[in-house]
């Protein structure tokens, strides 16, 4: 018997999980797609003219996909509140599937499945609004899979800190890239909730978003003290002409994207390696 | 067959065992007895997968079960003392998890609840907490695995109850199936379980069958206390003395009065057992 990996195992595994996938996750999916609604609502009462901006289709995606990163970060607490409880977690360590399948079948369903519905039932929500003459004009979901392709169209408004040949350097960056990139950013936030899932009992989601906030403002008080309280550095800036100024800011997007897309891959790999260990290594 | 050999365990700063040797063999159902806290739990737990022990080794048919491999898992089903069950009906709840096991029977399944008398349309949190339990035994039995462990299954249950739960898990257990059954309640096992493990702090203090206490243990029932036994208890009509048996006399074993001789005559019970 392969006690590593097997497709059957694994697609019960995939049914025992989907079968609670539903009854715990669908209340709170359920809010998140009730948000838009009542901003729908609440826009119908504004005068028209203040609120067009506001709810044309770019800026409903922007709200669901804020609104699919809330999902992801409620999921694995949700899906697999009890997997790491001494008592209520017994079911889940003894049903007979490896580690590795109880760990796939996770990523599964935190990663992939949760955004997935949730997008889709969002977009689905947007459509029938905008259905309406009211407040959400286009249809979010039109835009929702090329919004990438279309990145130019956030740079053709006059900016003066994007000169030219800032303008190209966005534009000749990859959608695919940028997909990568947005995916990547899932997997991220997802990976880390699920491992803050695994390591603590109680307060799941709010003791990782409170180690995060921490870690924000640690991040903050260092970068503060190191880069914007130093004068030799604003002094450097200050010499600088308008062209050298955009070829540093340019040079500057394009590190901080490696570094970040570096440092997602990083995270991710880190706490999904630690979910694995603690589905692995978990006592009850 | 379940071998412990030399098992060290400790929580934190509370040693739980400590240098233990014991073994399991097919085919009995077990009674594991112990004073509160001297760790029944934790050794089914260590026997299941789900405590690591920190010296010596558990295996079960000669696998490791805190490697938790499916080939293990798929063998063995543990009923912990606390029923914990999801929001939904036993029917459904089985439907989930039967499918793991290959000897799952949900016609068997059926068959049990209508003996235990559980309404298998109910959901869990509808039933009261012995019909629960009732409802987890008929869903762990229905698995058929070769082990099945079960921590003070009888916690609970009505009188009616408990002479069910007996007639069932006598039915269940064959010549390749193992029972462990963890309980101070050991009225409600008596006539089923054989052999008795009884635990102490750091230590097996017996681990014997009947027939083996019974050559060894003479139970005396009479009018009097007797000199030179190592229990005496008062009953209705008399008392039960609980003796060397030096003379090989047959005698029915008293569980709960052998629990308290071995309790307090450690050293002497333990090794008269031992001695050939």
């Amino acid at each position: 018997m392969n006690n590593t990996f097997n497709i059957n195992r694994f697609g019960k595994i995939l049914k025992h999980d989907g079968l609670n996938f539903f009854p715990n996750l669908i209340l709170a999916l359920a809010i998140l797609w009730a948000i838009p609604v009542i901003i729908y609502l609440f826009a119908a009462l504004m005068p028209t003219d203040e609120t067009k901006d506001a709810f044309d289709a770019m800026s409903r995606i922007d709200l669901i996909s804020t609104l699919t990163s809330i999902a992801l970060i409620i999921a694995p607490a949700r899906l697999y509140r009890y997997c790491n409880d001494s008592r209520k977690g017994i079911g889940y360590a003894m049903l007979p599937a490896s580690a590795l399948e109880k760990f796939l079948s996770m990523v599964f369903y935190c990663v992939v499945v949760t955004p997935i519905i949730y997008v889709a039932g969002a977009l689905a929500i947007d459509s029938i609004l905008a259905l309406f003459h009211g407040p959400y004009e286009g249809f979010a979901a039109a835009y929702y899979f090329d919004r990438y392709a279309k990145l130019d169209a956030i740079f053709t408004k006059d900016n003066a800190m994007l000169d030219a040949s800032l303008l190209v350097f966005f534009k000749n960056l990859s959608p695919t890239f940028m997909i990568a990139l947005s995916l990547l950013g899932t997997l991220t936030i997802s990976s880390i909730f699920m491992f803050g899932n695994m390591i603590f009992k109680k307060h799941k989601t709010g003791k990782m978003l409170g180690i995060l906030i921490l870690l924000f403002i640690i991040f903050m008080i260092v970068f503060i003290n190191l880069v914007a309280n130093n004068e030799a550095l604003a002094n450097y800036f200050n010499q600088m002409n308008e062209d050298k100024m955009a070829e540093f800011i340019k040079h500057f997007i394009f590190v901080t994207m490696n570094v970040a897309f570096y440092c997602e891959v990083i995270i991710s790999a880190l706490m999904l390696f630690g979910v694995y260990r603690k589905i692995k290594t978990q006592k009850y | 067959m379940i071998k412990i050999n030399n098992l060290d365990f400790a929580y934190s700063n509370t040693q739980v065992f400590k240098n233990i040797s014991l073994e399991f063999q097919k085919g009995n159902i077990y009674g594991l007895l112990g004073e509160n806290g001297v760790g029944k739990t934790t050794l089914l737990k260590l026997i299941c997968g789900l405590q690591k022990p920190q010296h010596g080794s558990v295996t079960v048919d000669d696998l490791t079960p805190s490697m938790r491999q499916p080939q293990f898992l798929q063998n063995v089903y543990f009923l912990p003392e606390e029923v914990i069950t999801e929001d939904t009906t036993p029917e459904k709840f089985i439907q989930k998890i039967g499918c793991f096991y290959p000897r799952y029977d949900f016609a068997l399944f059926n068959q049990l609840m209508k003996e235990l008398e559980v309404d298998l349309t109910k959901k869990f949190n509808e039933l009261s907490h012995g019909q629960k339990k009732k409802a987890l035994l008929a869903c762990a039995m229905s698995l058929q695995t070769d082990y099945l462990f079960l921590d003070e299954p009888t916690n609970g249950l009505d009188i009616p109850s408990k002479a069910l739960f007996r007639k069932v898990i006598s039915q269940y257990c064959n010549e390749d199936t193992t029972v462990i059954i963890s309980t101070h309640q050991v009225k409600d096992v008596e006539n089923l379980i054989d052999p008795i493990v009884i635990l102490d702090r750091d230590d097996v203090l017996l681990n014997a069958s009947f027939a083996e206490i019974i050559d060894k243990i003479y139970f005396e029932y009479g009018p009097e206390r007797l000199q030179g036994a190592y229990y005496t208890e008062m009953l209705p009509g008399g008392y039960i003395n609980v003796m060397p048996n030096t003379e090989h006399l047959e005698s029915n074993v008293n569980i709960e009065a052998l629990f308290n001789a071995v309790m307090k005559n450690k050293e002497n019970i333990k090794n008269l057992m031992q001695n050939e």
